[in-house]
Protein backbone atom coordinates (compact mmCIF):
# COMPACT_ATOMS: atom_id res chain seq x y z
CA UNK A 1 0.00 0.00 0.00
CA UNK A 2 1.36 3.45 -0.78
CA UNK A 3 2.03 5.67 2.23
CA UNK A 4 -0.76 7.95 3.25
CA UNK A 5 -0.85 11.11 1.20
CA UNK A 6 -0.55 14.10 3.46
CA UNK A 7 0.09 17.72 2.72
CA UNK A 8 2.31 18.23 5.75
CA UNK A 9 5.54 20.13 5.82
CA UNK A 10 7.57 16.93 5.60
CA UNK A 11 7.92 14.43 2.80
CA UNK A 12 8.59 10.93 4.07
CA UNK A 13 10.65 8.60 1.92
CA UNK A 14 10.41 4.79 1.77
CA UNK A 15 13.27 4.41 4.24
CA UNK A 16 11.67 6.79 6.73
CA UNK A 17 13.60 9.94 6.00
CA UNK A 18 11.62 13.09 6.68
CA UNK A 19 12.59 15.92 4.41
CA UNK A 20 11.06 19.36 4.75
CA UNK A 21 9.51 20.81 1.64
CA UNK A 22 11.17 24.09 2.52
CA UNK A 23 14.68 22.65 2.46
CA UNK A 24 17.03 23.38 -0.43
CA UNK A 25 18.48 20.16 -1.80
CA UNK A 26 20.65 20.53 -4.87
CA UNK A 27 21.92 17.58 -6.86
CA UNK A 28 19.70 15.09 -5.06
CA UNK A 29 20.93 12.27 -7.32
CA UNK A 30 24.31 12.54 -5.57
CA UNK A 31 22.93 12.40 -2.02
CA UNK A 32 22.34 9.24 0.00
CA UNK A 33 20.21 9.34 3.13
CA UNK A 34 20.48 6.21 5.27
CA UNK A 35 16.94 6.30 6.62
CA UNK A 36 15.06 7.86 9.56
CA UNK A 37 16.94 11.06 8.92
CA UNK A 38 15.14 14.34 9.47
CA UNK A 39 15.93 17.40 7.38
CA UNK A 40 14.28 20.57 8.63
CA UNK A 41 13.21 23.67 6.75
CA UNK A 42 15.78 25.97 5.16
CA UNK A 43 18.53 23.33 5.24
CA UNK A 44 20.85 23.51 2.28
CA UNK A 45 22.51 20.35 0.99
CA UNK A 46 24.91 20.78 -1.92
CA UNK A 47 24.86 17.43 -3.65
CA UNK A 48 25.67 19.15 -6.94
CA UNK A 49 29.26 19.80 -5.83
CA UNK A 50 30.52 16.38 -6.81
CA UNK A 51 33.92 15.16 -7.87
CA UNK A 52 35.18 16.59 -11.12
CA UNK A 53 38.35 14.52 -11.41
CA UNK A 54 38.05 11.01 -12.79
CA UNK A 55 36.37 9.08 -9.99
CA UNK A 56 38.29 6.20 -8.43
CA UNK A 57 37.25 2.60 -8.84
CA UNK A 58 34.96 2.57 -5.83
CA UNK A 59 34.05 6.21 -5.24
CA UNK A 60 31.12 6.38 -7.62
CA UNK A 61 29.33 9.67 -7.89
CA UNK A 62 28.12 10.22 -4.34
CA UNK A 63 28.71 13.74 -3.02
CA UNK A 64 27.07 13.44 0.39
CA UNK A 65 26.27 10.24 2.28
CA UNK A 66 24.28 10.57 5.50
CA UNK A 67 23.66 7.64 7.85
CA UNK A 68 20.57 6.67 9.83
CA UNK A 69 18.81 8.67 12.55
CA UNK A 70 20.50 11.94 11.67
CA UNK A 71 18.90 15.28 12.41
CA UNK A 72 19.68 18.35 10.36
CA UNK A 73 18.20 21.40 12.06
CA UNK A 74 16.83 24.54 10.51
CA UNK A 75 19.17 26.64 8.32
CA UNK A 76 22.07 24.22 8.48
CA UNK A 77 24.28 23.80 5.42
CA UNK A 78 26.04 20.65 4.25
CA UNK A 79 28.50 21.18 1.43
CA UNK A 80 31.25 18.83 0.32
CA UNK A 81 34.82 20.11 0.83
CA UNK A 82 36.91 21.01 -2.18
CA UNK A 83 40.60 21.55 -2.85
CA UNK A 84 43.10 21.73 -5.65
CA UNK A 85 45.07 18.54 -6.08
CA UNK A 86 47.54 18.00 -8.92
CA UNK A 87 46.51 21.22 -10.61
CA UNK A 88 42.80 20.44 -10.77
CA UNK A 89 40.20 21.58 -8.31
CA UNK A 90 37.70 19.01 -7.19
CA UNK A 91 35.09 18.55 -4.52
CA UNK A 92 35.37 15.39 -2.45
CA UNK A 93 32.59 13.28 -0.99
CA UNK A 94 31.37 13.97 2.52
CA UNK A 95 30.39 11.10 4.79
CA UNK A 96 28.23 11.41 7.85
CA UNK A 97 27.61 8.45 10.19
CA UNK A 98 24.53 7.51 12.20
CA UNK A 99 22.91 9.51 15.02
CA UNK A 100 24.48 12.79 14.01
CA UNK A 101 22.75 15.95 15.20
CA UNK A 102 23.53 19.16 13.35
CA UNK A 103 22.25 22.28 15.11
CA UNK A 104 20.61 25.39 13.72
CA UNK A 105 22.65 27.56 11.40
CA UNK A 106 25.66 25.22 11.23
CA UNK A 107 27.85 25.12 8.14
CA UNK A 108 29.46 21.71 7.72
CA UNK A 109 32.23 21.13 5.17
CA UNK A 110 33.79 18.13 6.89
CA UNK A 111 35.17 15.17 4.96
CA UNK A 112 34.03 12.65 7.55
CA UNK A 113 31.78 12.77 10.58
CA UNK A 114 31.53 9.57 12.61
CA UNK A 115 28.50 8.26 14.47
CA UNK A 116 26.99 9.76 17.63
CA UNK A 117 28.21 13.27 16.98
CA UNK A 118 26.34 16.25 18.39
CA UNK A 119 27.02 19.60 16.78
CA UNK A 120 25.33 22.45 18.64
CA UNK A 121 23.96 25.47 16.86
CA UNK A 122 25.94 28.09 14.90
CA UNK A 123 29.04 25.94 14.48
CA UNK A 124 31.32 26.01 11.46
CA UNK A 125 33.08 22.78 10.60
CA UNK A 126 35.96 23.57 8.25
CA UNK A 127 36.90 21.87 5.02
CA UNK A 128 38.24 18.31 5.25
CA UNK A 129 37.78 18.14 9.01
CA UNK A 130 37.49 14.59 10.33
CA UNK A 131 35.33 14.06 13.38
CA UNK A 132 35.41 10.58 14.92
CA UNK A 133 32.62 8.82 16.83
CA UNK A 134 31.01 10.15 20.04
CA UNK A 135 31.97 13.79 19.90
CA UNK A 136 30.13 16.77 21.27
CA UNK A 137 30.76 20.18 19.76
CA UNK A 138 29.58 23.18 21.73
CA UNK A 139 27.65 26.17 20.46
CA UNK A 140 29.46 28.62 18.20
CA UNK A 141 32.56 26.48 17.75
CA UNK A 142 34.68 27.00 14.63
CA UNK A 143 36.62 23.90 13.66
CA UNK A 144 39.58 24.77 11.46
CA UNK A 145 40.04 23.08 8.08
CA UNK A 146 41.81 19.67 8.11
CA UNK A 147 41.34 19.21 11.87
CA UNK A 148 41.01 15.67 13.22
CA UNK A 149 38.87 15.35 16.35
CA UNK A 150 39.36 12.07 18.27
CA UNK A 151 36.54 9.99 19.74
CA UNK A 152 34.91 10.93 23.07
CA UNK A 153 35.91 14.59 22.88
CA UNK A 154 34.14 17.72 23.98
CA UNK A 155 35.12 20.51 21.60
CA UNK A 156 34.70 24.24 22.05
CA UNK A 157 36.18 27.59 21.07
CA UNK A 158 37.49 29.43 18.02
CA UNK A 159 39.38 27.55 16.71
CA UNK A 160 37.73 24.50 18.23
CA UNK A 161 39.97 22.50 20.53
CA UNK A 162 39.30 19.47 22.69
CA UNK A 163 38.53 20.88 26.14
CA UNK A 164 37.37 17.70 27.86
CA UNK A 165 36.78 13.98 27.46
CA UNK A 166 33.32 12.48 27.38
CA UNK A 167 32.55 9.53 29.64
CA UNK A 168 32.36 6.04 28.15
CA UNK A 169 28.59 6.13 28.50
CA UNK A 170 28.34 9.19 26.22
CA UNK A 171 26.89 7.22 23.34
CA UNK A 172 23.50 6.84 25.04
CA UNK A 173 23.17 10.57 25.54
CA UNK A 174 24.10 11.29 21.95
CA UNK A 175 21.57 8.97 20.34
CA UNK A 176 19.05 10.65 18.05
CA UNK A 177 16.61 7.73 17.91
CA UNK A 178 13.30 9.60 18.14
CA UNK A 179 14.22 11.69 21.17
CA UNK A 180 11.09 13.46 22.30
CA UNK A 181 12.34 16.99 21.96
CA UNK A 182 13.35 16.39 18.36
CA UNK A 183 10.25 14.56 17.22
CA UNK A 184 7.85 16.96 18.85
CA UNK A 185 9.27 19.85 16.90
CA UNK A 186 8.25 18.38 13.55
CA UNK A 187 4.79 17.07 14.32
CA UNK B 1 8.64 31.60 8.34
CA UNK B 2 6.57 33.14 5.56
CA UNK B 3 6.83 31.34 2.23
CA UNK B 4 9.39 32.78 -0.15
CA UNK B 5 7.88 34.67 -3.05
CA UNK B 6 8.28 32.87 -6.33
CA UNK B 7 10.81 34.49 -8.62
CA UNK B 8 8.27 35.70 -11.12
CA UNK B 9 7.71 38.76 -13.21
CA UNK B 10 5.93 40.36 -10.26
CA UNK B 11 9.31 41.25 -8.75
CA UNK B 12 11.00 43.91 -10.85
CA UNK B 13 14.39 42.85 -12.17
CA UNK B 14 17.22 45.23 -11.46
CA UNK B 15 19.14 46.50 -14.48
CA UNK B 16 21.83 43.85 -14.74
CA UNK B 17 25.09 43.76 -16.66
CA UNK B 18 26.57 40.27 -16.80
CA UNK B 19 29.83 39.48 -18.56
CA UNK B 20 29.43 36.62 -21.02
CA UNK B 21 31.56 34.18 -19.02
CA UNK B 22 29.65 34.64 -15.75
CA UNK B 23 28.37 31.44 -14.15
CA UNK B 24 25.15 32.29 -12.36
CA UNK B 25 22.82 29.64 -11.00
CA UNK B 26 19.16 29.96 -11.73
CA UNK B 27 18.30 29.87 -8.03
CA UNK B 28 20.40 32.93 -7.26
CA UNK B 29 18.39 36.00 -6.45
CA UNK B 30 19.06 39.43 -7.86
CA UNK B 31 16.59 42.02 -6.64
CA UNK B 32 16.37 45.76 -6.23
CA UNK B 33 16.25 48.81 -8.43
CA UNK B 34 19.87 49.96 -8.76
CA UNK B 35 22.14 48.36 -11.37
CA UNK B 36 24.03 45.14 -10.65
CA UNK B 37 27.26 44.59 -12.58
CA UNK B 38 29.06 41.25 -12.54
CA UNK B 39 32.51 40.81 -14.11
CA UNK B 40 33.89 38.00 -16.23
CA UNK B 41 34.46 34.49 -14.83
CA UNK B 42 32.55 35.19 -11.63
CA UNK B 43 30.50 32.37 -10.09
CA UNK B 44 27.24 33.02 -8.26
CA UNK B 45 26.03 29.94 -6.38
CA UNK B 46 22.33 29.13 -6.06
CA UNK B 47 20.50 31.00 -3.27
CA UNK B 48 22.98 33.84 -3.13
CA UNK B 49 21.10 37.07 -2.55
CA UNK B 50 22.12 40.30 -4.18
CA UNK B 51 19.83 43.15 -3.20
CA UNK B 52 20.36 46.49 -4.87
CA UNK B 53 17.42 48.28 -3.26
CA UNK B 54 19.65 50.93 -1.62
CA UNK B 55 22.50 51.25 -4.11
CA UNK B 56 24.34 49.71 -7.06
CA UNK B 57 26.39 46.50 -6.74
CA UNK B 58 29.61 45.97 -8.70
CA UNK B 59 31.32 42.57 -8.59
CA UNK B 60 34.71 42.13 -10.27
CA UNK B 61 36.23 39.28 -12.24
CA UNK B 62 37.05 35.82 -10.87
CA UNK B 63 34.87 36.08 -7.78
CA UNK B 64 32.92 33.30 -6.07
CA UNK B 65 29.74 34.24 -4.24
CA UNK B 66 28.45 31.22 -2.31
CA UNK B 67 24.93 30.24 -1.33
CA UNK B 68 23.02 32.06 1.43
CA UNK B 69 25.21 35.14 1.23
CA UNK B 70 23.54 38.51 1.34
CA UNK B 71 25.06 41.40 -0.51
CA UNK B 72 23.24 44.66 0.07
CA UNK B 73 24.77 48.09 -0.40
CA UNK B 74 24.14 50.47 2.49
CA UNK B 75 23.37 53.52 0.36
CA UNK B 76 23.42 55.20 -3.02
CA UNK B 77 27.24 55.22 -3.12
CA UNK B 78 26.95 51.47 -3.72
CA UNK B 79 29.13 48.51 -2.96
CA UNK B 80 32.13 47.21 -4.84
CA UNK B 81 33.54 43.70 -4.63
CA UNK B 82 36.84 43.74 -6.53
CA UNK B 83 38.50 40.96 -8.55
CA UNK B 84 39.28 37.54 -7.09
CA UNK B 85 37.12 37.74 -3.98
CA UNK B 86 35.57 34.66 -2.38
CA UNK B 87 32.46 35.22 -0.29
CA UNK B 88 31.57 32.06 1.62
CA UNK B 89 28.27 30.68 2.93
CA UNK B 90 26.09 32.82 5.21
CA UNK B 91 28.21 35.95 4.88
CA UNK B 92 26.48 39.32 5.03
CA UNK B 93 28.31 41.97 3.03
CA UNK B 94 27.24 45.60 3.41
CA UNK B 95 30.59 47.18 2.61
CA UNK B 96 33.26 47.07 -0.05
CA UNK B 97 35.78 44.24 -0.37
CA UNK B 98 39.24 44.65 -1.96
CA UNK B 99 40.80 42.38 -4.56
CA UNK B 100 42.02 38.93 -3.54
CA UNK B 101 40.24 38.95 -0.18
CA UNK B 102 38.50 35.94 1.31
CA UNK B 103 35.30 36.43 3.29
CA UNK B 104 34.74 33.21 5.19
CA UNK B 105 31.61 31.51 6.49
CA UNK B 106 29.20 33.69 8.45
CA UNK B 107 31.25 36.90 8.35
CA UNK B 108 29.37 40.18 8.71
CA UNK B 109 30.77 43.25 7.05
CA UNK B 110 28.87 46.17 8.57
CA UNK B 111 27.37 49.07 6.67
CA UNK B 112 29.97 51.11 4.84
CA UNK B 113 32.83 48.93 6.06
CA UNK B 114 35.81 48.64 3.78
CA UNK B 115 38.11 45.63 3.48
CA UNK B 116 41.53 46.09 1.83
CA UNK B 117 43.40 43.96 -0.67
CA UNK B 118 44.25 40.30 0.04
CA UNK B 119 42.57 40.24 3.44
CA UNK B 120 41.21 37.13 5.04
CA UNK B 121 38.23 37.35 7.34
CA UNK B 122 37.97 34.11 9.31
CA UNK B 123 34.68 32.32 10.01
CA UNK B 124 32.09 34.21 12.08
CA UNK B 125 34.22 37.34 12.48
CA UNK B 126 32.78 40.83 12.12
CA UNK B 127 33.77 44.09 10.51
CA UNK B 128 32.05 46.99 12.25
CA UNK B 129 30.04 49.70 10.51
CA UNK B 130 32.31 52.09 8.67
CA UNK B 131 35.45 50.25 9.76
CA UNK B 132 38.44 50.25 7.38
CA UNK B 133 40.54 47.07 7.27
CA UNK B 134 44.08 47.61 5.96
CA UNK B 135 45.53 45.50 3.12
CA UNK B 136 46.78 41.97 3.94
CA UNK B 137 45.00 41.82 7.29
CA UNK B 138 43.90 38.46 8.65
CA UNK B 139 41.05 38.49 11.16
CA UNK B 140 40.70 35.23 13.02
CA UNK B 141 39.31 33.65 16.17
CA UNK B 142 37.29 36.09 18.23
CA UNK B 143 38.47 39.19 16.38
CA UNK B 144 42.27 38.95 16.71
CA UNK B 145 44.19 40.51 13.85
CA UNK B 146 47.54 40.09 12.24
CA UNK B 147 49.19 41.17 9.01
CA UNK B 148 49.89 38.46 6.48
CA UNK B 149 53.38 39.06 5.04
CA UNK B 150 53.66 35.73 3.23
CA UNK B 151 53.03 37.28 -0.19
CA UNK B 152 51.03 34.31 -1.42
CA UNK B 153 48.38 36.38 -3.17
CA UNK B 154 49.40 35.27 -6.67
CA UNK B 155 49.40 31.59 -5.71
CA UNK B 156 45.98 31.95 -4.14
CA UNK B 157 44.72 33.64 -7.26
CA UNK B 158 45.83 30.68 -9.38
CA UNK B 159 44.05 28.23 -7.06
CA UNK B 160 40.94 30.36 -7.27
CA UNK B 161 41.01 30.30 -11.06
CA UNK B 162 41.13 26.49 -11.00
CA UNK B 163 38.27 26.43 -8.52
CA UNK B 164 36.20 28.57 -10.86
CA UNK B 165 36.99 26.31 -13.80
CA UNK B 166 35.62 23.30 -11.91
CA UNK B 167 32.51 25.20 -10.79
CA UNK B 168 31.86 26.08 -14.42
CA UNK B 169 31.28 22.36 -15.01
CA UNK B 170 29.23 21.79 -11.85
CA UNK B 171 26.87 24.73 -11.73
CA UNK B 172 24.32 25.02 -14.52
CA UNK B 173 24.37 28.65 -15.55
CA UNK B 174 21.37 30.60 -16.71
CA UNK B 175 22.31 34.24 -17.23
CA UNK B 176 19.39 34.87 -19.55
CA UNK B 177 17.00 34.76 -16.60
CA UNK B 178 18.61 37.81 -15.05
CA UNK B 179 19.14 40.00 -18.08
CA UNK B 180 16.30 42.13 -19.29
Amino acid sequence: MPPKQTKGEYIETDTGNKVSRKSVILGSQNIILGGKTIIQADCTIRGDLRRTVAPGQNSGNVAIAVGRYCFLSRSSVLRPPGRTHQKTFSYYPMKIGDHVFVGEGCVVEAALIGSYVHIAKDCVIGKFAIIKDCVKIEEGTVIAPNTVIPSFSLVSGRPGVVIDELPETAQEGLECRSPNHLMRSIR
Amino acid sequence: MPPKPRPSEAVAKPPTVLASSVVIAEAASLTGTFPIKIGANTVIHPRAKLTSAQGPITIGEHCIICERTQICPPGAEGLVIEDGVVVEVNAVVEGSVGAGSVVEVGVRIGKGGSVGLNCKLGPLTKVLEGEVIEDNTVIFGSGQRRVDASGTADARRRLLERHIESLRVLIPSNPSKFVN
